[in-house]
């Protein structure tokens, strides 16, 4: 017997969506890997950019693209799988969402920041980001995004969700 | 010969080896084998049940004479063919024949104009008679039904002339325009395994939808298609519904202990079939286990009465609870996703007709959550709105439910694409 965390009905072991309140009851790790596995990336990636604080994006080795977005104000640098689509936001555990990029201990309630605030599109190896109707905007290059139509993202970018200010690295 | 091809997914392979009943999901995808030979094809006997009413006037109702004779030129020779009219009553503008004379049926079809109200249940009737008037007795029977307007004081008639003529071995296809029409009707007219509706967004669409779903009925290569579950002592089949080609519920009876059985209807050969189980599995010792047997049988129209068969097994393993892991298969959790959205938007208009708004808006929210996780963005964020203006007038758009109800089922054309 398993208790959906959102609505506490009782539910069979083995419920994927409470059958009552329609919550996912899969744990929150093994939900969203994307946003654990990003923040202990950043964690270990602060370690040791700790003293650079305007960053010149790492060189990699690794075959593929490389993905990130740097946190202008804390130097954080979160790295992004890549996907078809990456939701940027604010987790939020009482609704259990948990975007992909998770802005909450960067300041982004404070910021402006809403839960589901943008996303990046990856299609065909360019990268697109879109405004998913946010209250205080998405700015790409000081430019506002109107909500829904996507704008090409390139290294080096500035992209401000509200007041949050992030650059969007790009290795191919 | 066999046809088909049977491929059963478990939510998760390996379940920990508890004392307690555990869900196990299951998706059922059932794929015609590309035909290397051609498979028969049965005669299409076909009646268009078209509303003339004067909203119809302009762009709609010429896209519907247009996509009428294109109809008529994709049907062969042999095949049969007859449009009936309504607005405040109905007409038969072409009586049931063999598509041969078809410059005069064009002509015929030419000449409707729009005119006058919405009465629906007397154009149904007229069509079921059309279509009994052909006399085939081996054939795909198919009433194509395209309203734009209420019908009002007759929709019980209505409800009731389809399922007589579902009983009788005649599918319909019932198509809205616009943002009037009745979705709550529509649904129920098509509530049956042979049966199916859809949402036409713009007159644009008129021409290609009808001619699909033709091509479609041109396709069905086996009919009367039925499932069988047999399950373990002690197991229960708690749901089945079809996820593809579209989402919705599907009747499924306990004919024996732990037997259960569902009708399927008729299947066109282009449409990948999936069915998406809710098994609860008792507990069970470790090692491996056969958790249900599935077969389907249907008839192919070559062979008469020689019914096929197909069988596939669904096994798991149970083990230590302490080894199990929780990964679910990303493929079964996307049709879950996506069905319990379905669920939720149902209950909430359920909810929203009982005046409990707070509980509505609280579903639609958990079906957009549900929807953007499953990727369908665009459907998510017109259920946020309507949550939205749910809570704040009290009222959801004639439209936006539209979208809403035929979106989450994937009947609205374009967002198909999974």
């Amino acid at each position: 017997m398993i208790i959906c965390s959102h609505c506490q009905a009782q539910q069979l072991e083995g419920t994927i969506f409470c059958t009552v309140c329609g919550a996912s009851l899969l744990s929150a790790r093994s939900q969203r890997q994307t946003t654990a596995s990003l923040n202990r990336a950043a964690e270990v990636a602060q370690q040791i950019e700790d003293e650079v604080t305007i960053l010149p994006a790492p060189t990699h080795e690794v075959a593929g693209p490389a993905l990130a977005l740097v946190v202008i104000s804390s130097g954080r640098r979160i790295e992004l799988p890549v996907a078809p689509e990456l939701i940027i936001g604010r987790k939020d555990q009482q609704r259990n969402f948990f975007p992909d990029v998770d802005f909450s201990l960067d300041g982004g309630y404070d910021a402006g920041v809403s839960r589901r605030h943008a996303r990046i599109i990856c299609e065909n190896g360019s990268y697109a980001i879109e405004d998913l109707g946010s209250s205080n905007g998405t700015f790409l290059n000081r430019q506002r995004v109107p909500p829904s139509q996507p704008m090409p993202l390139r290294h080096g970018d500035e992209v401000q969700f509200g007041m949050l200010l992030v650059r969007f690295e790009l290795k191919l | 010969m066999s046809n088909v091809n049977l491929r059963i997914t478990a939510s998760r392979s390996i379940l920990p080896a508890t004392s307690e009943p555990q869900v196990l999901y299951a998706l059922v995808e059932l794929t015609a084998q590309s035909s290397a030979a051609k498979m028969p094809r049965l005669p299409l006997n076909l009646c268009l049940v078209i509303d003339r009413s004067s909203s119809m006037r302009g762009e709609r109702l010429q896209q519907v004479k247009q996509a009428a004779m294109q109809i008529l030129d994709l049907l062969g020779d042999n095949e049969s063919f007859a449009l009936v009219t309504f607005n405040d009553r109905a007409e038969v503008v072409v009586p049931a024949q063999l598509a041969r004379a078809r410059a005069e049926i064009k002509r015929q079809i030419g000449a409707i104009d729009a005119a006058g109200g919405t009465e629906m249940a007397t154009g149904l009737a007229l069509g079921l008679q059309e279509l009994q008037r052909a006399m085939m007795p081996r054939a795909v029977h198919r009433l194509l039904l395209l309203t734009d307007g209420r019908t009002y004081g007759d929709e019980s008639r209505c409800v009731e002339i389809a399922r007589r003529a579902q009983s009788r071995g005649i599918g319909i296809t019932a198509l809205g325009i616009g943002s009037e029409w009745n979705e709550d009707l529509l649904e129920t007219i098509a509530a049956r395994e042979n049966s199916r509706t859809h949402y036409i967004t713009s007159a644009a669409e008129i021409t290609k939808i009808f001619t699909a779903e033709v091509e479609r009925m041109h396709s069905i290569f086996a009919q009367d298609v039925q499932a069988r579950l047999a399950l373990q002592p002690q197991s229960l089949v708690r749901s089945l519904d079809r996820v593809r080609p579209f989402i919705g519920p599907l009747p499924v009876i306990e004919e024996s202990d732990f037997v259960w059985t569902a009708a399927l209807g008729d299947w066109p050969e282009q449409d990948v079939q999936a069915l998406l189980l809710e098994i609860v599995v008792p507990p069970l010792p470790q090692g491996r286990h056969t958790i249900m047997r599935l077969s389907i049988r249907y008839r192919t129209p070559g062979s008469d009465s020689v019914i096929q068969s197909q069988e596939q097994t669904l096994s798991v393993v149970l083990r230590d609870p302490d080894e199990v892991g929780d990964d679910v298969d990303p493929t079964v959790k996307h049709w879950l996703e996506r069905l319990v959205a379905y669920r939720l938007q149902a209950s909430a208009w359920q909810a929203a007709e009982e005046g409990k708004l707070e509980e509505a808006t609280r579903r639609l929210q958990m079906a957009g959550t549900r929807l953007f996780e499953a990727g369908q963005v665009e459907l998510a964020r017109a259920v946020q709105e309507e949550a939205t203006r749910l809570l704040r007038s009290g009222q959801a758009s004639a439209e936006g439910r539209k979208r809403i109800k035929y979106g989450t089922r994937g009947l609205i054309g374009r967002e198909e694409q999974s």
